[in-house]
């Protein structure tokens, strides 16, 4: 009997062949591993690196096209990215780390555009790959908030910063070396690991559900002749759940960009 | 995970068991903060009925809780795919 081949580029299937329904992809892996595209020096360039710089790229070109030229009137696309800066300068710099979260705001926005960018990238056609579904990224920006919330905390509280995860004094006596042991881990083990996480393990959730319904939807639709009605349920359910992943992918990056905010904010203004 | 198949007395494919057990375990992992989340959006709904002004402000914790719950559940789904 004739096999089906679920076609993704560039990613050898493997088929069984006593099973003739489908060929599947050995390891859920397989989905989110890019071929090597070109290489130079012996480092090869994949596909996800070229996204990584195109995501960058669009950022950029974003903001420079609605702010490259200082206009008296702003254009309509410049008016609408001014929302969505000054929904981060005022809502999340301001509105969580304070009045002096103006510093933080060029971080944020970056973080935030950066995010959206490469999370919009899953449902774009022709890409439809979140490049934040790759752990690296997503590790990256995270280990760098927690630099810069480590490094806000000391500059702008001196030693008083580690004492007061150490030794936090609005605890009782007795407990304080307990909770001081349990908010050690929790601020400079786990909060740069589940920030990295939420996001990877979103996008990626996110990208399997997308290529496992529509993907099952079109092979069992094409291939078998339309003889069965689970094809149009899979691709109708794949489209339902297509808006879903554009509200996921724009609410993974506001959770970052809060979160990021949070952590400056808590090493900012110290409890005494 | 051969240890434990050879205390329960299981033979066979360890394999398939493997899977099977990350799945119950993603399943398990899932409880806490699907009744979490219930329960922080169930209170911001109800804040935000009561008082309207004060929306925005409740909006912003309820995010903030949401992805703090939500974590355990990532976390979760992150370990089914690794065993």
């Amino acid at each position: 009997m004739e096999q089906l081949i679920l076609a993704l580029p560039g990613i050898p299937a493997h088929c069984a062949e006593d099973k003739t329904v489908l060929c599947v992809p050995p390891s859920v892996n397989q989905l989110f591993e890019t071929p090597t595209v070109f290489s130079i020096g012996g480092v090869g360039i994949t596909r996800t690196m070229l996204l990584m710089v195109l995501a960058a790229l669009v950022t950029v070109a974003i903001l420079w096209v609605a702010y490259g030229r200082v206009r008296l009137v702003p254009t309509k696309f410049g008016a609408a990215v001014e929302g969505i800066v000054g929904f981060v300068r005022d809502d999340v710099a301001i509105g969580v780390i304070g009045s002096d979260g103006v510093r933080y705001f060029p971080y944020l926005l970056s973080l935030f555009m950066f995010i959206l960018v490469g999370n919009l990238f899953g449902v774009v056609p022709l890409i439809n790959f979140p490049v934040t579904s790759r752990m690296a990224l997503p590790l990256f920006m995270s280990l760098v908030t927690w630099f810069i919330f480590v490094i806000v905390g000391f500059v702008k509280n001196g030693p008083g910063y580690l004492l007061s995860i150490v030794w936090p004094r609005s605890v009782p006596i007795g407990l304080r070396w307990f909770i001081g042991f349990l908010e050690v881990i929790s601020t400079f083990i786990l909060r740069p690991f589940t920030l990295a996480v939420r996001l990877f393990a979103n996008m990626v959730s996110g990208h399997l559900l997308l290529t496992v319904l529509l993907g099952s939807g079109v092979v069992f639709i094409s291939r078998l002749d339309m003889s069965s009605i689970t094809g149009v349920l899979w691709l109708a359910f794949g489209l339902l759940i297509y808006p879903f992943e554009i509200f996921v992918a724009t609410l993974q990056a506001y959770v970052f960009t809060l979160l990021a905010a949070v952590y400056i904010q808590t090493s900012v203004h110290i409890e005494h | 995970m051969d240890l434990l198949a050879q205390t329960a007395g299981i033979t066979g494919n360890i394999e398939e068991l493997k899977g099977a057990l990350a799945l119950i375990g993603y399943g398990a992992a899932a409880i806490g903060p699907g009744i979490g989340i219930g329960v922080v959006v169930g209170n911001a709904v109800q804040a935000m009925a009561r008082q309207p002004e004060s929306a925005g402000m409740v909006r912003t914790n309820m995010f903030l809780g949401i992805a703090l719950t939500e974590a355990l559940a990532l976390i979760g789904l992150l370990l089914y795919f690794i065993t």
